[in-house]
């Protein structure tokens, strides 16, 4: 199934065994992203230890669904992120794209057809957008890309068409992205990760520079487009009010791993993995009234360089037992779609 | 100084920017108190003049900024009509304030007891060894474990909440009648900002302390303050009771806001938006700062600003229209409103 929009300037179809209804839209493997850590001396330098960014991440991703990613700053969000768009390397496992193997070798067509279709919305709407470049030629670029024999014509008038989808109007196009403020150029990011019609956009923290009333503008807009576009996303961000306003599904990430991964519902009322209890228990509510009972955690999150052995939760679980730092705990389906990385899952 | 009169009295003030791109008018008629050992919130969105009330108190604005009008009472006192000297024996030791960016509040090249030490017995009449033993009792109340030997440690090798942590003992070392907090939370991960929210609920209970609590997270507001004020565009829209405002909103502007957080316990698909952007203060919207965003503005919205209406001693409201707007709910709905979100 090529995507039809584009059909005559993209001919090759990578896809043609996928089947949308039994497969996931992604799925990643045990996958790992290791960052070495060297020391260097006069000749040489060698590799001393390595910061476990992701360290056996196992998720998939329904066609047309949100699925959020929710965990605390350096848990390895936005690099799980970067590395299923294939802007980076695994260090070790797969990310499989409508059933094909992104890293296995393929030609430079191949590979831009699947990055065509992946695309991602960065965190920071100040620093993502070259500051030099008018907001025509930053939306443009992916169709210089993807589509160098697109005629310029056909580049203008689909850049003005998702312009306007995304709320912004003509006149914006000629404009640079200091005139825009940090909701707008927000809208500009969006614009540019879905003008050329990817198949699924990662969103990395799309909304955490926002102010909450413009949060909400972008909210809105998102869900609108999902619906039009009929895109799968996956949304990342650390507000679990967002996570789960926005989601279908949430996947938690503690330490590089996903400790549970359920249908939203099940996870804010049957939570099951106990640092997904402490999360839920410390958010302050914005309702005087609500006296929470909150389960305080020891500590800090330990760094991924040397993460602990075992349950990488278990220096700070209050149910740890001995098992929980000499083994760890694999990422189990304890009831129908709701899978907890846990000895002792809450039930 | 009597019980009843406040700690703190800010009575319309105003405080500009001179820029080359014209004046900002950042504080326009501010008025709020704070009563000893109540914990007050200042909320709103980025820009609203937050931070440059915490300023314009301590008179730390940078140069090309000044109150021009109004009264600050501090004790009694016109903190405005004080000399450099009398207010450097203010800062600090009356009003400490911990600043919004955890990262520049500390100076990186010095251990963290001698930049403890060093305000300590700048402003406590003790000795070297005695300022070393209140830092350490400090760190100590704040949970910083092991304090005797890390205080010898430089602050980046400290985690963020560490850091948070140190800096309110530090500001609560000098025995401050009141603390402005500046966002002390919002750089920290939620579990550590809960420690952090623990901490300051403890010693502001333990130590009867007044507190401004600056914030734009309506969460931390609800479970911290007794008391709040909403600000808009540089200027008070709205004070309460915390519980009165957040469970009662008479500004359109508070509702709006409140409307536009996703929740936590409602399930929701579409949220409530305020159209366009925060506004800016150099020429700001003239009339209610309000009115080019609010669905209830009127011709007078943006001709004549509104005067506070007070609907309670310690209730008020800025909008020409609040008591047209269809916002008050009964007690019984209201009730049954928060039961709602409690069983969810
Ligand atoms: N290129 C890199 N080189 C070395 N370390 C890296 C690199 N990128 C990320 N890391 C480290 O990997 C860990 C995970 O980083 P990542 O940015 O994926 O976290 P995150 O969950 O997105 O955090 P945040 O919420 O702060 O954005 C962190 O400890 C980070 O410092
Ligand atoms: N040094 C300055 N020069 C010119 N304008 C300034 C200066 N400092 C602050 N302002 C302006 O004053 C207004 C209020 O700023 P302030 O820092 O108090 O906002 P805030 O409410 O603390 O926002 P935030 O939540 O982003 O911290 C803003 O419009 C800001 O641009
Ligand atoms: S495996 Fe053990 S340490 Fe880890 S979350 Fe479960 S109970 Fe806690
Ligand atoms: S004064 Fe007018 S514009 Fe301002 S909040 Fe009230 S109704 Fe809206
Ligand atoms: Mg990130
Ligand atoms: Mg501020």
């Amino acid at each position: 199934m090529a995507s039809s929009v584009f059909e005559e300037y993209e001919t090759i179809d990578l896809f043609a065994s996928w089947d949308s209804k039994k497969q996931p839209v992604i799925q990643l493997n045990n996958l790992k992203k290791w960052f070495p850590v060297s020391q260097q001396s006069l000749l040489f330098s060698k590799v001393i230890s390595n910061i476990k960014a992701v360290d056996g991440v196992q998720l998939f991703i329904n066609k047309g669904e949100t699925l959020g990613l929710v965990g605390e700053s350096g848990c390895g969000k936005s690099t799980t992120a970067r590395v299923t768009v294939k802007l980076e390397e695994p260090t070790e496992g797969s990310v499989y794209f409508k059933g094909v193997d992104i890293f296995q070798p393929m030609t430079k067509e191949e590979e831009l057809v699947i990055k065509r279709q992946l695309q991602m919305v960065f965190q920071d709407p100040y620093s993502s957008l070259n500051p030099r470049k008018m907001v025509l030629d930053i939306i443009k670029e992916p169709f210089d890309i993807h589509f160098p024999d697109m005629l310029y014509e056909e580049k203008e008038s689909r850049v003005l068409e998702i312009l306007a989808k995304v709320g912004l109007e003509d006149y914006h196009a000629l404009r640079y992205p200091h005139e825009f403020s940090g909701g707008q150029r927000q809208r500009i990011g969006i614009a540019r990760a879905l003008a050329i019609h990817p198949e699924v956009v990662l969103l990395d923290e799309p909304v955490s520079a926002l102010d909450v009333s413009v949060q909400a503008q972008i909210l809105n807009l998102l869900h609108d487009l999902q619906k039009e576009l009929n895109l799968t996303f996956m949304f990342i961000a650390h507000d679990l009010s967002v996570i789960k306003h926005v989601s279908d599904r949430v996947a938690v990430m503690y330490l590089g791993k996903i400790m549970e991964l359920s249908p939203t519902g099940d996870l804010f009322r049957k939570t099951a993995h106990p640092y997904t209890v402490s999360l839920l228990s410390a958010i302050p509510r914005p309702d005087p009234r609500i006296k929470m009972d909150r389960i305080l955690l020891e500590g800090d999150v330990p760094s991924p360089i040397d993460p602990p052995p075992g349950c990488p939760f278990n220096p700070r679980c209050w149910k740890a037992q001995e098992i929980c730092s000499q083994k760890s705990p694999t990422l189990d389906e304890i009831r129908p779609n709701h899978y907890c990385a846990c000895f002792f899952p809450e039930i | 100084m009597s019980e009843k009169k406040p700690l703190l009295e800010i009575q319309d003030i105003y405080t500009q920017f001179f820029t080359e791109s014209g004046v900002v008018e950042a504080l326009d008629g501010v008025s709020f108190d704070v009563t000893a050992g109540e914990p007050v919130g200042i909320v709103g969105e980025s820009g609203c003049g937050k931070t440059v009330t915490g300023h314009s108190i301590l008179r730390i604005l940078p140069k090309n900024g000044k109150t021009i009008k109004g009264k600050i009472i501090y004790k009694g006192i016109n903190l405005l009509n004080l000399t450099h000297n009398q207010m450097r024996s203010i800062r600090g030791k009356e009003i400490a304030m911990i600043f919004q960016d955890p990262m520049t509040s500390l100076n990186p090249i010095f251990r963290v007891d001698d930049q403890m030490t060093e305000v300590i017995s700048l402003h406590r009449k003790v000795n070297k060894k005695e300022a070393l033993d209140i830092a350490i009792e400090m760190l100590e109340s704040v949970g910083l474990s092991d304090a005797e030997k890390r205080i010898h440690d430089y602050p980046h090798q400290f985690s963020g909440g560490m850091r948070q942590r140190i800096l309110i003992a530090r500001a609560l070392a000098l025995q401050p009648s009141l603390l402005i907090a500046d966002e002390p939370t919002t750089a920290l991960d939620v579990t550590i900002q809960a420690q952090v929210l623990e901490i300051i609920k403890e010693m502001q209970k333990k130590l009867g302390l007044a507190m401004m609590l600056i914030t734009h997270n309506l969460g931390v507001v609800a479970e911290i303050t007794k008391r709040v004020h909403i600000f808009y565009g540089g200027r008070v829209v709205e004070s309460g009771p915390t519980e009165d405002v957040f469970i009662n909103p008479q500004h359109p502007y508070t509702r709006a806001l409140f409307d536009s957080i996703p929740s936590i316990e409602k399930d929701k698909t579409r949220l409530e938006t305020i159209p366009g952007n925060v506004p800016r203060l150099i020429n700001p919207p003239k009339g209610c700062r309000f009115h080019p965003r609010c669905k209830y503005a009127t011709e007078i919205c943006s001709r004549e600003r509104p005067e506070d209406v007070w609907l309670g001693p310690k209730r008020r409201v800025a909008c020409h229209h609040y008591e047209e707007l269809d916002l008050d709910v009964d007690e019984e709905t209201m009730r049954e409103r928060v039961k709602i979100k409690e069983e969810v």
